[in-house]
């Protein structure tokens, strides 16, 4: 399973909806439900599904998915 | 000089046509000197060096930030430039609160801070703030040019009282070329012309209502000081949201478009929806540098890292706005409000179902009017003039005893007088009852005027100004969040 997919099944799962489609443009404003308090939810559940740990100056970069997957494949490769 | 000072009206144009007769390559410095000498016209030039250094330490360690390639260098610099802001801004802002207490403490009578004022101050630093976390985050690259740096920081519709602006956002447009456009012009005149309108008839005659009320709570129980506070929480709105209006009206005659801060707050569905429509360049600004560092620090802890960074952020937000207990009291509420949220707000859809309320057209305006009962309960704090008188209003605000003794010795006219309309004129009462419906009506279709036939336009123009000279409050107080 890609980074990709594996991050679009946590945010199914975070979000509670199976129809959601990531890609990399993407933002909270296209997700339904996606305000901070959930944003930690999805943090967290990312963090404890690939087995990493963001920094807090990576998350305040993340402005949309593209910014997140960039940073797991880069933490999975330095791993 | 203010918004609504005669002398403005004579500044504007002046400052408009040397910006318009001047080059593109030096449009920028007109506007800076134009900045700077509406910042001077309050007479008190400690506040023009303060303006200057705040701009040189923020463009020095932004600079620095974006020179450095290591962690460290970067988050260096962003404490130095982060530190002198706060420490300048504390300063400034808290200097009656620690005189006072190093008076109590030592006997002295020190009486420096009654000359001093902090207009603005508040409002660049958090720009100057923002500025250097984003170049420390990436998201934005340093300004090379120092004179279109300094007007970002000055530019004068903003300066006094916000919007508080991104450099992201502000500084290339106001690097771009400038050329006359009619359209721009025209809303700017109306959108300014509303916000007086908006500030001199209706903000300023409820603050009648409010005054009476918030100057002399001990005089009055019950319905009287339910109307002190509604009245406060409409004056608070009008007041602030006008001078938005201007500002960003002056700010569409110089082709530059300033955030709205402002989305019918009284129209919020919950505290949370509130933030989002109420002061939103500070609510965003809190968001991004304050809570969510601190959201996303204490993730681990859940539920309970996220309530405590919205008690924190909104303890901060109320220290803000001043070094007293009634806004430290007034930011806590708040915090409360959204923490408790965080906790109840998984159960609410539930408790919705279940009371069969999910499709009801009623839950939307039960939760509009819950939400401005609990924003107006906090207000009672950020206006009164001690924590004693707030507790005053909180403690007596539901006595609904009718004082029969009190209303047979007025006589029932002179009692519903003193009671409901606080001995303020008929006259000022029916001007708000009239002018009220109207702004509800027009405040977010204000533009549909311009695709209206000449006449009816120039009709609309002359009635909107005819009506802020005959209905203009005789009362002028300053703008609520000058004080900020």
């Amino acid at each position: 399973m890609t980074t990709l997919e594996t991050l679009n099944q946590i945010f199914c799962m975070v979000f509670d909806d199976e129809t959601i489609q990531i890609h990399p443009e993407m933002t909270a404003n296209d997700v339904d439900g996606w305000d901070s308090l959930s944003h930690v939810n999805l943090i967290t559940t990312i963090e404890a599904k690939f087995g990493m740990r963001f920094s807090q100056k990576e998350l305040l970069k993340q402005r949309n998915v593209g910014n997140l997957i960039d940073d797991i494949e880069r933490k999975l490769a330095d791993n | 000089m203010t918004f609504t000072s005669f002398t403005f009206y004579l500044f504007l144009p002046v400052v408009y046509l040397i910006f318009y007769w001047t080059a593109d390559r030096w449009r920028w410095l007109v506007l800076l000197v134009a900045s700077y000498g509406f910042y001077a016209s309050f007479k008190a030039p400690y506040l023009l060096i303060v303006l200057f250094m705040v701009t040189i330490i923020s463009y020095v360690c932004g600079s620095r930030i974006g020179s450095h390639q290591d962690e460290t260098g970067r988050k260096r610099w962003l404490q130095i430039g982060v530190v002198a802001c706060v420490a300048i801004l504390a300063f400034l802002k808290y200097l009656p609160f620690f005189e006072t207490h190093t008076n109590t403490l030592f006997g002295l009578n020190i009486t420096l801070s009654r000359t001093i004022i902090s207009i603005g101050v508040s409002y660049f630093t958090f720009q100057a703030i923002s500025y250097l976390a984003d170049i420390y985050l990436e998201i934005e690259d340093p300004e090379k040019h120092f004179g279109h740096y300094a007007l970002y920081m000055a530019f004068f519709p903003k300066l006094l009282q916000g919007p508080i602006e991104r450099a992201g956002y502000l500084l290339p447009q106001l690097k771009q070329p400038y050329q006359f456009d009619y359209d721009a012009m025209r809303s700017g005149l109306l959108l300014f012309t509303w916000g007086l309108f908006k500030k001199v008839v209706v903000a300023d005659r409820f603050a009648l209502y409010a005054d009476q009320v918030f100057n002399n709570v001990h005089s009055y129980t019950g319905l009287t000081l339910i109307i002190g506070t509604y009245a406060y929480a409409f004056q608070i709105f009008f007041d602030f949201s006008a001078y938005t209006d201007m500002a960003r009206g002056v700010g569409r005659m110089f082709g530059i478009n300033l955030t709205e801060n402002f989305n019918s707050p009284y129209l919020a569905t919950s505290i949370a929806d509130f933030w989002r429509r109420w002061h939103i360049s500070f609510s965003r600004w809190i968001l991004d540098y304050i809570f969510k560092p601190l959201q996303l620090g204490w993730r681990d802890w859940g539920q309970t890292g996220t309530a405590l960074a919205l008690l924190v952020t909104f303890f901060v937000s109320g220290i803000w706005h001043g070094a007293s207990w009634g806004f430290v009291i007034w930011g806590l509420l708040h915090g409360i409000y959204l923490a408790a949220s965080t906790y109840y707000r998984p159960y609410q859809k539930k408790l919705h179902k279940m009371f069969g309320l999910e499709h009801s057209s009623w839950l939307k305006w039960w939760q509009v009017l819950v939400t401005f009962n609990l924003v107006s309960l906090a207000w009672i704090f950020f206006r009164a003039k001690s924590l004693g008188d707030a507790w005053y209003i909180v403690n007596n605000i539901a006595h609904t005893g009718f004082d029969y003794k009190l209303a047979r010795s007025n006589g029932i006219a002179g009692f519903l007088n003193e009671n409901l309309f606080l001995n303020i004129s008929m006259y000022d009462f029916t001007v708000l009852v009239v002018v009220l419906p109207v702004i509800w009506l027009l405040n977010k279709r204000i533009f549909s005027v311009f695709s209206k036939p000449a006449l009816a336009r120039w009709l609309s123009y002359a009635l909107l100004l005819a009506v802020i000279a005959v209905f203009m409050c005789q009362d002028k107080p300053a703008f609520v969040y000058f004080q900020f």
